[in-house]
């Protein structure tokens, strides 16, 4: 066990959003003729699968302002987007030129046939080291997943520091969980816990008779409400704006759970070099630290510092795993079997 | 040239004449008119299913290189899903046959007896129907949670009970939260069609000797009966289909439905398994098939005609001091239905919090931020348009499909009614994959996809089952002599239209005009697959909201289109029902 939790520790600490004291390149923009040529196109079309998130409006108009470019935002859930994608690939009928998807999911798209290479973006050379971006991919930002308790229910030595605190008996019963037999928070959480912790971690779990859920929004509110001491995976962008409700967030010591957002540039995208130009504005300094305000990870050096109190407690939050291309099917088989 | 041949010949072209003046003639007029009708209806409801079941016979979605295979109905043909399937079914039964005694004895109270009130009850009524399902669950997972639910709590304090009676998530509380809209839904439908009932023949039941019960059972509930099938079998296959009651209530006490099954297979797999999704819309549409069938072979060779040259008064039973419980009844039905999830909705409104309330934490944030954001103004624009228009153009389809159905013998009439009923019997997640193929795969010079356009041939496609329903339920009841008393009297088939048929169904129409408005304003599986920058719609903006977290928003939203229903109904009943009904 103690082996399993230094090995964690370990893997963890080499994925630690490293933003403290290193000093980041200044932003760099596009070559001219680049810029010259995205204005004449006059429009990007941006296709997201963070759905709702009112982030993206206020960054798209800085874009808006900065460049005269006009965006056409389009944001639904993961799954309607894919489909969209896939339906208007095969149909050619080209519509999107931007798509910002989960970084699992992206890489499936570039395997279809649907990605064509971005081109480079200049603002890459502030990617985090773990966080690089390749021919057809580029990072934007991170969505981490802790536990959410309720202050009243849950206090002193109660309060779990580690995922494996999650195992006590006391808890039996009494967390309530996104649901990891489906896409989201849930499995992402459930992959992690598999890759990092272990099978039998996940088995233990699934001994508490996890109360499983898929109204977000709304398990979040019943914990402040008492009806359940615990929460998890919470993200931490939500539990942002639940400060007010006696709840706390906590990050164990072996990490958050996370899921990275990544752009793409679509095959025959109408208007290519607005694209670029968008991409690489998502990476500046002044996006990546309106991010980092909303409690997403940035995922290039140097902006939580400006981010304000979001941007501080995200400093040195460690990350432990990720879904994987490859393996989504079978860890959502893996949970069918363990929460059938 | 022999003789013979040329005979053969002249033969041929008398032949060749004779197949033109055929073609000619069927594309005449009426023929011409009733194949329009049938492209059209191909076009929104055969054409989408057609890309559906492709998608069930193909190992890939339409666009993609696959092949042709059985292997999606293969894999679902599992004990897990007939298990799935028999409990859908007797969720859907445990929900709509108490829903259906409530709505058979509020429309009777409300059409019927001398109850006071009953204009303003009528609207408050039906007001459950039109809150979008996403708000009511929220409000009910604070009203009837095990925990600190409102009504527990109430409960306990009371009695000082330790036992919480009450628990939402759970059989009952999927079923009971599926009921609040069904009871609506089949209160609506039976209403107009209780005032359209000639008393004469209760009456004539109740001089034979039978008692009120049996003229009940006998005479009222038989001439219902076109009505009561409809509405009943819509209402039973929607609870089929019902996703949001199973999701927010049953996913937590692990109850699985057919539903929440397809969803999981479409979106909540690593690639959407669309195969076997539509594999299982396929049985559950024959399945469903099978009910139109049944309510064909009920209905047929019977007449319900209750509205006929005679003229008539509804009759009004007198209910003497028991008009005092019909009316206290209503107002109970109004205060759990309406008053505890609405109230709950507008107070946590304008607290920082849903279900937090303290004064420091009054605000009217929530409003500041829904009446500033431009979305949300551009959304209610394209809703009211699309809501005004499309309800238009659904309720004059179905006028017209419901018209031929039921009131002529054309050729023909029987495939419209069963086009027209497809798209109800399909889920409407997989469905609007049907829709999202059909527009995205039609020649590029009909540019449907990416317009608004999208959002309106769904919205007709998925009203019409409702309109047909609602039109034939009414049209049922007309009998024959008044239209051709209009013809023998020199009226032309427009005039008697109009003046005979559609001024003696204008409730109905009306009703039903107001069902489509809502539905296209609930409507969200379509929608957020078919909408575009620019032609956003209120549903995909609420549940934008939802999804992140912002109940509150929410709830002001829900608030909002609250008030537009009260002023809809109000509008319906008090001035157009009074002015131009003549029933």
């Amino acid at each position: 066990m103690l082996g399993n939790l230094c090995k964690v520790a370990v893997i963890a600490a080499s994925m630690t959003v490293a933003s403290i004291g290193i000093a980041r390149a200044a932003d760099e923009e596009l070559p001219a003729d680049v810029i010259a040529a995205a204005k004449k196109e006059g429009k990007v079309a941006f296709y997201t699968s963070f759905f709702g998130a009112k982030a993206h409006l206020d960054i798209i108009k800085s874009f808006e302002a900065k460049y005269g470019i006009a965006v056409e935002l389009l944001d639904v859930r993961a799954s309607e987007m894919t489909e969209r994608i896939r339906t208007e690939q095969s149909s050619k009928r080209y519509i999107a030129d931007v798509v910002q998807n989960g970084a699992a999911s992206l890489v499936r798209q570039q395997r279809e046939g649907y990605l064509q290479p971005h081109g480079g973006i200049p603002n890459a050379k502030n990617l985090l080291a773990e966080h690089k971006e390749t021919d057809f991919g580029v990072p934007t930002y991170i969505l981490g997943y802790g536990i959410l308790i309720n202050k009243n229910a849950v206090k002193g030595d109660d309060v779990p520091k580690s995922w494996q605190d999650l195992k006590d008996p006391k808890w039996k019963g009494k967390i309530i969980s996104d649901d990891p037999r489906a896409l989201g928070g849930g499995n992402v959480m459930f992959t992690a816990f598999q890759d990092k912790l272990g099978d039998d971690y996940n088995k233990a779990l699934a001994q508490q008779a996890l109360v499983l859920s898929r109204d977000v929004g709304n398990d979040e509110r019943r914990v402040a409400r008492g009806e359940y001491p615990m929460r998890i995976p919470q993200l931490f962008s939500n539990w942002l704006a639940l400060k007010k409700l006696p709840v706390m967030f906590i990050v164990p010591v072996e990490g958050l759970p996370y899921i990275r957002f990544d752009f793409g540039v679509l095959n025959g995208a109408p208007h290519p070099n607005a694209a670029r130009v968008f991409i690489n504005h998502y990476l500046s300094e002044q996006v990546q630290t309106a991010y980092a305000a909303a409690g997403l990870m940035p995922v290039v050096d140097g902006v939580l510092d400006k981010a304000g109190e979001a941007g501080a407690e995200l400093k040195g939050i460690k990350l432990l795993g990720t879904t994987d291309v490859d393996h989504q099917n079978a860890m959502l088989d893996r949970a069918k079997q363990l929460y059938p | 040239m022999s003789e013979q041949t040329a005979g053969r010949l002249a033969v041929r072209r008398d032949e060749g004449t004779h197949m033109l003046d055929r073609l000619r003639a069927l594309l005449r007029g009426r023929n011409l008119a009733v194949l329009a009708l049938i492209l059209l209806l191909a076009f929104l409801t055969v054409y989408p299913l057609s890309m559906l079941l492709y998608g069930s016979l193909h190992s890939t979605p339409p666009g993609t290189a696959g092949s042709f295979n059985l292997e999606g109905y293969r894999q679902i043909m599992t004990a897990h899903n007939a298990v799935v399937l028999l409990n859908t079914i007797g969720i859907s039964f445990a929900k709509t046959i108490p829903s259906l005694v409530v709505a058979i004895f509020l429309a009777w109270i409300i059409a019927r007896t001398d109850t006071p009130c009953r204009g303003v009850l009528e609207v408050m009524i039906t007001l459950p129907f039109f809150v979008p399902p996403i708000l009511t669950a929220m409000a009910w997972g604070m009203l009837g949670n095990l925990q600190v639910g409102l009504i527990n709590q109430t409960w306990k304090a009371i009695t000082g009970s330790e036992t919480s009676p009450i628990n939402v998530y759970s059989y009952g509380g999927v079923i009971w939260h599926m009921s609040q809209y069904t009871t609506t839904f089949l209160f609506l439908f039976l209403v107009d069609a209780f005032r359209a009932m000639d008393p004469a023949l209760e009456e004539a039941s109740r001089m034979c000797g039978a008692s009120r019960w049996t003229t009940f059972r006998k005479i009222t509930l038989f001439l219902l009966l076109p009505v009561l099938t409809s509405g009943v079998m819509l209402s039973f296959i929607r609870g089929i289909e019902s996703f949001e009651s199973p999701l927010f209530f049953g996913t937590p006490a692990g109850i699985k439905v057919i539903s929440t099954e397809i969803y999981d297979l479409i979106t909540q797999r690593a690639v959407p398994e669309y195969q076997s999704a539509t594999a299982l819309s396929f049985v559950i549409l024959g399945l469903m098939l099978l009910l139109v069938v049944w309510q064909w072979t009920v209905l047929r060779g019977k007449s319900f005609q209750t509205v006929t040259g005679k003229g008539f008064n509804p009759g009004v039973v007198r209910l003497g001091a028991w008009r005092w419980a019909t009316f206290a009844f209503c107002l109970l039905f109004f205060f759990v239905t309406t008053v505890l999830p609405v109230g709950q909705l507008a107070v946590g409104s304008f607290f920082q919090f849903f279900g937090f309330y303290g004064w420091d934490m009054l605000t009217l944030d929530h409003y500041r931020a829904v009446l500033g954001d431009s979305e949300f103004w551009r959304a209610t624009r394209n809703t009211m348009m699309l809501g005004l228009v499309g309800a238009t153009a659904t309720m004059v389809l179905g006028s017209i499909v419901a018209y031929i159905s039921i009131r002529t013998t054309w050729r023909g009439r029987r495939l419209i009614d069963a086009m027209a009923w497809l798209p109800w019997m399909m889920p409407g997640i997989v469905l609007a994959i049907g829709f999202l193929w059909g527009f995205a795969m039609l020649p590029a010079q009909i540019p449907i996809y990416g317009t608004v356009w999208a959002l309106f041939l769904a919205y007709l496609a998925l009203g019409t089952p409702v309109s047909v329903r609602v039109m034939s339920g009414a049209y049922a009841q007309l009998s024959f002599d008044l239209e051709e008393c209009s013809r023998v009297h020199g009226a032309t088939f427009f005039q008697t239209l109009t003046r005979i048929l559609v001024a003696l169904a204008w409730p109905a129409f009306a009703v039903g005009w107001v069902l489509a408005f809502f539905g296209i304003m609930r409507e969200l599986s379509a929608s957020i697959m078919l909408y575009t920058t620019g032609s956003e719609v209120l549903s995909v903006v609420l549940v934008k909201r939802w999804v992140n977290g912002l109940a509150e928003e929410v709830s002001v939203i829900g608030l909002m289109m609250m008030a537009l229903v009260i002023v809809f109904r109000w509008v319906q009943l008090a001035v157009i029902k009074r002015r131009i009904s003549t029933l």
